[in-house]
């Protein structure tokens, strides 16, 4: 094939998936555009109860005009960025340490057993952590972590039984810190070997070295490490679905060590616990805002992360 | 080439059945929908492929996933019949028929170590809407501390039926109550905490305690005498009036001996 026939077909393909990217937004936002459009600036704040104004949706007479659309989604978005954020801040810590330990410091027979069972880790699907969670995890801290005293102190708001943001977060850093020690991992090699040397012969010791040329290089690397484990735990459902609790609430942090008991339901899981419903047109509707915001989350993701790359630009290695 | 072959030997095997299926020019009844319907409609299709009348001549494809769905698809002309477990509602689609073809009981459910000894409507309202908060306020109750309601998705025919039996049209289930996705999702969660209550179809009760409602057991001889309350029904949902053998298959499910029989070996045959 000649070049020229190449590139025209490359080209192509790669315009189809611009065109089809295009078009799911497209798609998602003309579905989802009454339940803002209802709602206005309203869908994103509190007040009320998520589940009960969902089954008013879900049970909407069936003129058109009649339609109940009325949400106020807080808690849902409140819950995403919570299991979100704490999953991501505190599997950068561990990721980055195990990083520097695997590239640094293991010997190479126990690297030899390590980075392969990491890479088999960041691809265990998400149902086995979900399954291990409901079966294991949930009732342990339902029945001995919580105290009956701290369950009736709370519930008048909120029951607690066991499926808590706590124990969604910690199997969301379980299952994304695997992605982010392979990122991490493949940068810190990638570091040239003469700026390490470099440092340490102008007597520098190894862990200053690591930390002000090794990861200060690395830093693009890490961040794109952070955001490819963020969109993984935005879109995460069925798990968290299983272990966080399925109730909308807002979890609140003034609540002290309670907070981590809290049940919690973010976005994505909220959607695909009512997928059943999806044809009730208002509910159908609702479902697809729930993407939406979904979809714009993770292009801002994406955004931010090519932002926050740019100053490190200059030294960095690129992953 | 290598690379290729799974993929080659996929499509020989496709054409393969088309043309085996192809000269038996059987008639195909396509059904989707409830998940809780689903297990009695694939029992009672293999009974009705067995009769001398229609052998060979009639076909059944059967999928799952969800009331909403199976009338949704019925409704577009999608699949032949939608399965539901739900009654009508103002909001479905015009131009569909619900066909009652059985009934099926939904009990409420403790933790094992909990068996309460009966509720009444009243009191399965209160634990439900929230006004009791505390086992120490349901006589009878072995268990201590606050309730955990354990509930099913605003989409679900379960819950739909539970709304409609024991709650009224007027109460709602408190917003603190934990809501699954599926029957075995909040059967696991009711078994693995001891303050929990829930309900579920008979079928789905195994390792439970099925609490009797206003005295009666929730077992499937009491719900046929029509003792046990809390009964819903199964619908097979046809576009229009069902017609030719659609319609043929639910007289079949509604009053030939061996489908009562197969109804009444885990459900509740019509009276």
């Amino acid at each position: 094939m000649s070049d020229a026939r190449v590139e025209r077909i490359l080209g192509a393909v790669a315009c189809i998936v611009l065109a089809l990217i295009a078009g799911m937004v497209v798609f998602v936002f003309e579905k989802a555009w009454p339940s803002f459009a209802h709602n206005g600036l309203a869908w994103f704040g509190g007040g009320g109860d998520v589940d009960l104004q969902l089954e008013d949706i879900f049970n909407s007479p069936a003129n058109p005009s009649d339609y109940v659309y009325t949400l106020h989604a807080w808690p849902l978005l409140w819950g995403t960025f919570v299991v979100t954020a704490g999953a991501v801040l505190i599997g950068i810590v561990f990721s980055l340490l195990a990083a520097i330990f695997i590239v640094e410091f293991a010997p190479a027979r126990i690297n030899r057993v390590l980075e392969p069972v990491v890479r088999l880790l960041a691809a265990v699907p998400s149902v086995v952590y979900g399954l291990i969670g409901i079966l294991l995890i949930v009732p342990f801290v339902g029945n001995h972590l919580i105290s009956v005293e701290r369950q009736e102190s709370v519930a008048n708001v909120v029951q607690l039984d066991g499926a808590c943001l706590g124990v969604g977060v910690l199997i969301l850093t379980v299952m994304i810190v695997p992605i982010m020690i392979a990122i991490v991992v493949d940068a810190l090699r990638a570091v040239p070997g003469g700026w390490t040397e470099g440092a340490a012969a102008l007597g520098v010791n190894r862990w200053r070295v690591i930390w002000t040329i090794s990861v200060r290089t690395a830093r693009p690397a890490i961040v794109a490490a952070a955001v490819l484990a963020t969109a993984r735990a935005l879109g995460e459902a069925i798990m968290l679905s299983m272990v966080a609790g399925s109730a909308s609430f807002a979890p609140n942090p003034i609540d002290g060590l309670t907070f981590l008991f809290e049940p919690t339901r973010p976005l994505a899981s909220a959607l695909v616990e009512n997928v059943e419903g999806l044809s009730v047109v208002p509910f159908g509707e609702t479902l697809f805002a729930f993407a939406a915001i979904l979809l714009v989350s993770s292009m801002f993701l994406s955004l931010a992360g090519f932002a926050a790359k740019q100053p490190m630009r200059k030294y960095g290695v690129q992953p | 080439m290598s690379r290729n072959r799974p993929l080659a030997i996929a499509a020989a095997a496709a054409l393969a059945t088309l043309l085996i299926a192809a000269p038996a020019a059987a008639a195909t009844i396509t059904m989707s929908g409830s998940t809780s319907v689903a297990p009695l409609a694939t029992k009672l299709a293999k009974a009705f492929v067995k009769l001398p009348k229609y052998r060979g001549k009639v076909k059944f494809v059967i999928l799952q996933g969800g009331s909403d769905i199976g009338i949704t698809d019925v409704s577009r002309g999608r699949v032949t019949l939608g399965m539901s477990s739900r009654d009508p509602k103002p909001a479905d689609p015009g131009g569909i028929v619900f066909n009652k073809f059985a009934r099926d009981a939904v009990c409420v459910v403790t933790h094992r170590s909990n068996p309460i000894a009966t509720l009444s409507q009243s009191q399965i309202q209160d634990i439900f809407s929230g006004r009791i908060r505390s086992w120490s306020q349901v006589p009878g109750a072995s268990a201590s501390g606050p309730i955990d309601l354990v509930v099913r998705t605003a989409a679900s025919g379960t819950q739909d039926a539970f709304q409609n039996i024991f709650m009224g049209q007027t109460l709602r289930v408190a917003g603190s109550a934990t809501t699954k996705a599926s029957n075995g999702l909040q059967a696991q969660t009711i078994k693995s905490d001891p303050n929990a209550i829930g309900y579920a179809s008979f079928h789905f009760t195994k390792g439970l305690h099925d609490v009797p409602y206003q005295g009666v057991p929730c077992t499937l001889r009491n719900a046929k005498s029509g003792q046990y309350a809390g009964t819903r029904n199964f619908f097979l949902v046809s576009r229009g009036a069902a017609a030719g053998i659609a319609k043929q298959f639910i007289a079949f499910a509604r009053s030939n001996p061996t489908a009562k029989r197969i109804v009444a070996s885990n459900w509740v045959p019509l009276r």
